[in-house]
């Protein structure tokens, strides 16, 4: 008998799985919340506005742009000549990304073209700034000062250790992201695509892409599941 | 090799001494991806995560009210520039450095982003913007308020 009545939704579906106990880990997020609201260290509005913000960011953006540059040569063109007006395009006001600016990003951000000669990495040698509005959070390994020393030295031994192993005749460059610049790459159209639409093309431009550890192939969409190692000698 | 490695890595200069209560939860609490794979749960992120990233923006001095208004300051040449970064009660680049740091040392085992949470809490402890003290009393409550239900 289906559990159906005059409320318009019946009852058989099983509720998603949820954990049901409360760490120590989330206590403790809470804890430092509400001692800083306090203290005055910051509002609970604006506390707000930039969790809803978090919550709301990924890469869906920067994939469509790239996807988008791929089929459109005028969008192509504008990609690299008005990243910012591009970004529009996609439903991202880049300058503004929470509707109300958000500084650490308030920033230049360029598209880095592949070509079959020419792979782009990005890394921050710094910290980890990474383009968010368009891109979502940075991965754990993009963090570590394990990627972000090393590329730098060894992008070839890196970028392989990603599962991504080019021929000695393609040059690499690595890009460094700071405070003022953050970069996003386009790479080259896979073969096997072609027909495709956008939304198609879009899938297949996962963040590891757009970070530039990965290239696009038909039928992955996903991004690798890297296991975060520290680098010998990080015992400081 | 491993001085050379180490050369470019930003380092604070501070040394970095457990914390009581944060090693208590570093040993004792139960890390998302283990509390996800119980309870067979598949978002590879805690749902405080976000609110933790909330938290890093806010204290970084990103807030609406306080930027907006150094920044205009500070346009019309009214503030120093270093105005603007003296705002934050805990800058960007310094969490950053100091959680490369931690999670180099005193939390390396612990998982991400538990860690960086962990290190945010100490960072603030640090400073003395939080007490370790007040911080275990505001847990107690917390535990209680949410097991109450």
């Amino acid at each position: 008998m289906s559990k159906k009545h005059d409320h318009g939704h019946d009852h058989d579906h099983k509720a998603a799985p949820m954990v049901e106990e409360i760490s120590d880990f989330e206590a403790l997020e809470i804890a430092v919340r509400e001692l800083a609201i306090e203290k005055g260290l910051f509002t609970a509005e604006d506390h707000r506005r930039f969790t809803e913000f978090a919550e709301q960011i990924g890469p869906t953006p920067a994939a469509r742009m790239v996807a988008k540059a791929w089929l459109d040569p005028k969008f192509k063109q504008l990609l690299f000549t008005d990243v910012i007006q591009a970004s529009k395009q996609v439903g991202v006001d880049y300058l503004k990304p929470t509707g109300f600016g958000t500084p650490s990003d308030y920033t230049d951000v360029r598209v880095l073209e592949d070509t079959p000669t020419l792979k782009h990495v990005v890394v921050c040698t710094l910290c980890s700034c990474y383009p968010r509005p368009i891109l979502g959070f940075q991965p754990e390994w993009y963090r570590t000062p394990n990627y972000r020393r090393r590329l730098v030295r060894w992008p070839r031994q890196v970028l392989a250790e990603f599962g991504l192993s080019l021929p000695p005749e393609v040059e690499i460059r690595v890009e460094d992201s700071n405070q003022k610049c953050r970069f996003i790459v386009m790479p080259v159209r896979p073969k096997g695509t072609e027909g495709w639409t956008e939304d198609q093309l879009t899938a297949i431009v996962t963040r590891d892409c757009l970070i530039g550890v990965a290239l696009p192939k038909p039928g992955i969409t996903s991004n690798i599941k890297l296991q975060v190692m520290h680098a010998p000698g990080d015992s400081h | 090799m491993a001085d050379a490695l180490n050369k470019d890595v930003p380092h604070t200069g501070g040394e970095w001494k457990p914390v009581p209560l944060l090693e208590k939860i570093k040993q004792e609490g139960r890390v998302w991806e283990d509390l996800a794979h119980q309870y067979g749960v598949e978002n590879p992120d805690p749902p405080w995560k976000t609110s933790l990233e909330g938290m890093c923006e806010v204290l970084g001095g990103n807030t609406c009210d306080t930027s907006a208004k150094l920044d205009k300051q500070w346009l019309a040449g009214q503030a120093d520039r270093k105005a603007v970064g003296d705002a934050a009660p805990l800058p960007a680049l310094e969490r950053r450095w100091e959680e490369d740091e931690l999670a180099e040392t005193i939390y390396k085992d612990v998982p991400f982003p538990e860690r960086q949470l962990l290190a945010l809490a100490h960072s603030l402890i640090k400073r003395g913007l939080v007490n370790e003290g007040e911080l275990a009393k505001r847990l107690q409550q917390v535990h209680q308020r949410l097991n109450s239900a």
